[in-house]
């Protein structure tokens, strides 16, 4: 069956005919070219396709487009403001905390709910925070270091 | 394949949908581990009910008796963060804050956790060392299902195709008891893999410093979460000494099922289980300490 769904985007609403079994991740990527969410693993192991479900870090290639009917979403492109990076992405460049950037955006998205729901996390707290990101290039601790420097900014 | 979506708003409605689909509907709650097997075109759904917006499935209370009430849709992000559970059951919050990671656990339900049946599932195990009962829905009402009657083959549970959980329901505990849980996990997050866990509730005497309670629930060793009159007998009565957990190793490798897997074979699965269990007895067992010295090494 088809239904109709509405998805609040960064900000923005939605209307979707979709299957039920559509996941986020496809309609962000596939009918809104949000194409910073990425799709990886499709297990929720990876971190890749994290986005916000009303400011808490989900999976969106394990969110049904039912489930997210009426929802807010965030994504990684809703971080930069008026042509300007937040400072968590800034931090990443500055920190070379990228490389081949696939798993990036996930990264981006976990920390920026991390820093919006504790401002001040010690070390502890951001490893526990990012405990689930894949990483397979820098290795993370430019990846940390680049969360530490951005908290108070 | 065409798929019918009902969003239910009431346990009724639910209920009234796995009737009339007459099996063929699967629930979906969190969806963290249905949309997986979606994903991997493992389970091909004609027909999902979502009871994930359900009032009557979401809480956590403290009933007049003691009881503490978690309605089956609640997250696993709500169990860590409970203090109402904290106070009443420590183990389970620590529990639940080390399942997968932070994004898992803020859809992930403690419901839909314990009706997967996953052998290596951590909040079944919870359930039964600590006794909790299962309140089902369906037809005529509700049902209790006592847990260790819960959980009867591999990803099966005992409820019917028109049953669905509408809480768990744990029991106060007894004065002194203290409860711990251990697991074994090749990776902090995201352990998906082989897991080895055990959840302990016991009272220790205090004055002779024997278990004189002991339950317990093993993960990642058989078809189901498991559970072992017979080991608990062992351990009731007794104190922990070197020779008490290696009688209970020995006997470990005859209760426990594991298979063997790309990790690991199922003796060392055996191995690990008898290594976790000591180690989250005492655990719990030196949490309720108040006199001298060290009974195990």
């Amino acid at each position: 069956m088809t239904m109709e769904v509405t998805l609040n985007v960064n900000g923005h609403e939605h209307k979707f005919a979709v299957e039920p079994t559509e996941t986020v991740v496809s309609i962000l990527r596939d009918r809104l070219e949000l194409t910073g969410t990425h799709k990886d693993c499709s297990m929720g192991v990876c971190g890749a396709c994290t986005v916000l479900l009303n400011g808490q870090p989900v999976s969106s290639c394990l969110l049904l487009a039912p489930q997210a009917d009426n929802q807010e979403i965030r994504t990684v492109e809703s971080l930069e403001e008026d042509g300007k990076l937040s400072p968590l992405q800034e931090a990443f460049l500055t920190f070379g905390a990228v490389q081949c950037g696939y798993c990036t955006p996930g990264f981006l998205m976990t920390a920026t709910a991390l820093l919006e729901e504790n401002p001040d996390p010690d070390r502890k707290e951001i490893l526990e925070a990012l405990k689930g990101n894949l990483c397979r290039c820098t290795g993370y601790k430019k990846i940390i270091e680049a969360v530490e420097s951005a908290i108070g900014r | 394949m065409s798929c019918q979506y009902t969003q239910a708003t009431s346990v009724d409605e639910a209920v009234s949908a796995l009737i009339e689909a007459k099996g063929e509907a699967h629930l979906i709650a969190g969806g963290v581990a249905l949309v997986i097997l979606m994903n991997e075109k493992l389970v091909e759904p004609s027909w999902l009910i979502d009871i994930s917006r359900i009032e009557a499935l979401r809480g956590i209370d403290r009933l007049p008796d003691g009881t503490v009430r978690i309605g089956a849709a609640v997250t696993h992000r709500e169990v860590a963060g409970s203090d109402i559970i904290a106070e009443a059951f420590a183990m389970v919050p620590e529990m639940a804050a080390e399942i997968a990671c932070g994004r898992i656990m803020n859809k992930g339900t403690i419901g839909g956790n314990i009706c997967l049946a996953d052998p290596q599932g951590d909040p079944p195990i919870a359930m039964l060392a600590l006794d909790a009962t299962m309140r089902a829905a369906g037809p005529n009402g509700t049902r209790d299902i006592p847990v260790r009657e819960f959980f009867v083959d591999l990803y099966t549970t005992a409820l019917g195709e028109d049953e669905l959980l509408q809480e768990i329901l744990i029991p106060p505990m007894k004065e002194n008891s203290v409860t711990a849980f251990g697991k074994y996990a090749a990776r902090k997050a995201m352990d998906y893999t082989s897991t080895i866990s055990v959840a302990v509730r016991l009272i220790r005497n205090k004055s002779s410093g024997n278990f004189d309670e002991i339950s317990l629930g093993f993960g990642g060793v058989g078809q189901t979460p498991v559970y072992s009159e017979e080991i608990e007998e062992i351990l009731t009565g007794t104190a922990p000494s070197d020779a008490l957990f290696e009688d209970v190793r020995s006997k470990l490798f005859n209760v426990l099922e594991p298979i063997d897997d790309h990790l690991y074979s199922a003796n060392y699965k055996r191995h690990v289980s008898a290594v976790t269990l000591r180690r989250t007895i005492m655990k719990a067992y030196d949490g309720t300490w108040d006199g001298e010295g060290v009974l195990i090494r």
